[in-house]
């Protein structure tokens, strides 16, 4: 039920067991703070069971990147829309040793691919913590414009970045 | 991939959006507090989530207790295993609509039967609160006997309710 996706060097897929340690290990980084906050291993168990939850629920969500090559885990990219959330937004999460490689980009082309060709979405956002430069940096290279802040009780604000349209990337 | 089950008055299915309001509420309130509650909306909408999630992570998890007639969701049984838990556990949680009608035992018969018979499981626990004595009193009308305390190292002291064997349940 969950489709698997390919890019040149990636492969987006199911979450399995394994990629729970990476995805706990970054989570207990300070690099989680502004990705939803630093979290305990129970709480990083509850977050990784949500997001590959939230596929049921939506019928779409988070897929693993793994490094083709490698079979390496790289991190969470994917389409998520939890309650109380702006917009449904295309999300990345890379961990700390696959940094710095275009992974994210990449991955998060082709969900967009897939959100916009297979699943008809008219228009995709991203919500990033306010803050957060690197996502927002990665945001404005995939084409992605400021559209507005939304505030979050208890959290930092989300600034919210439109992604250009089907049409804009076709044309 | 969740199995339905079915008893005289329940329904036992996979949690759907549309059970989220009724999910939230509960977490809402103080009927949480003894199971990790209250949530603001945002931590019930993870931990409604998270209930498929751990059925695909582990291949067994929690149903949403609905309505045999009209499907209304009126609460969360089956087999709840956080990362956390030093075992599987069978756990319920009725909704405020669910309760005082017997349905929890209703519906963590048919869970446990589930694990014993389905899954092939031979010792199956719950985990209760010692403040939860409505949980308590189940725990030992499912024919539970004390099986020691867990000390977990965030919620603190928990008591262990051992479930009858396979073949050896009322």
């Amino acid at each position: 039920m969950i489709p698997t996706l390919t890019t040149d060097r990636l492969i987006l897929r199911p979450n399995r067991p394994a990629d729970f340690e990476p995805f706990a290990a970054f989570y207990a980084s300070d690099r989680a703070r502004l990705r939803g906050g630093v979290k305990s291993r129970a709480e990083a168990f509850l977050q990784f069971a949500a997001e590959i939850g939230h596929w049921t629920i939506r019928g779409y969500g988070f897929w693993a990147v793994e490094e083709a090559a490698t079979g390496a885990y790289c991190g969470q990219v994917g389409l998520w829309f939890p309650d109380g959330w702006a917009e449904r937004e295309i999300g990345w999460m890379v961990v700390a040793d696959k940094e710095g490689q275009g992974i994210a980009r990449e991955a998060a082309l082709r969900a967009r691919a897939y959100a916009y060709d297979d699943l008809g979405w008219p228009e995709a956002f991203s919500c990033i913590a306010d803050g957060n430069t690197r996502s927002i940096a990665l945001a404005e290279r995939l084409g992605a414009r400021f559209d507005r802040r939304h505030p979050r009780p208890g959290q930092p604000d989300h600034l919210v970045y439109r992604h250009p349209a089907p049409s804009e990337i076709a044309a | 991939m969740i199995p339905t089950l079915t008893t005289e008055r329940l329904a036992l299915r996979g949690p759907r959006l549309s059970d989220f309001e009724a999910h939230a509420a509960f977490r809402a309130s103080d009927r949480a507090a003894l199971v990790g509650g209250p949530d603001s909306r945002a931590t019930a909408w993870t931990h409604f989530t998270s209930l498929t999630g751990q059925w695909l992570l582990r291949g067994y998890g929690r149903w949403i207790v609905a309505d045999r007639a009209t499907d209304a969701p009126l609460g969360v049984v089956g087999l709840h295993h956080p990362d956390d838990w030093p075992e599987p556990e069978l756990a319920w949680s009725l909704y405020a609509p669910g309760e005082g009608r017997g349905l929890a035992s209703e519906a963590a018969l048919a869970a446990r039967a589930h694990a014993y018979d389905t899954l092939g499981w031979t010792t199956l626990l719950s985990f209760v609160d010692p403040a939860n004595t409505r949980s308590m009193a189940l725990a030992r009308r499912l024919g539970c006997t004390p099986g020691g305390t867990h000390r977990h190292p965030d919620l603190g002291p928990i008591h262990i309710m051992r479930h009858p064997a396979p073949g050896r349940t009322p």
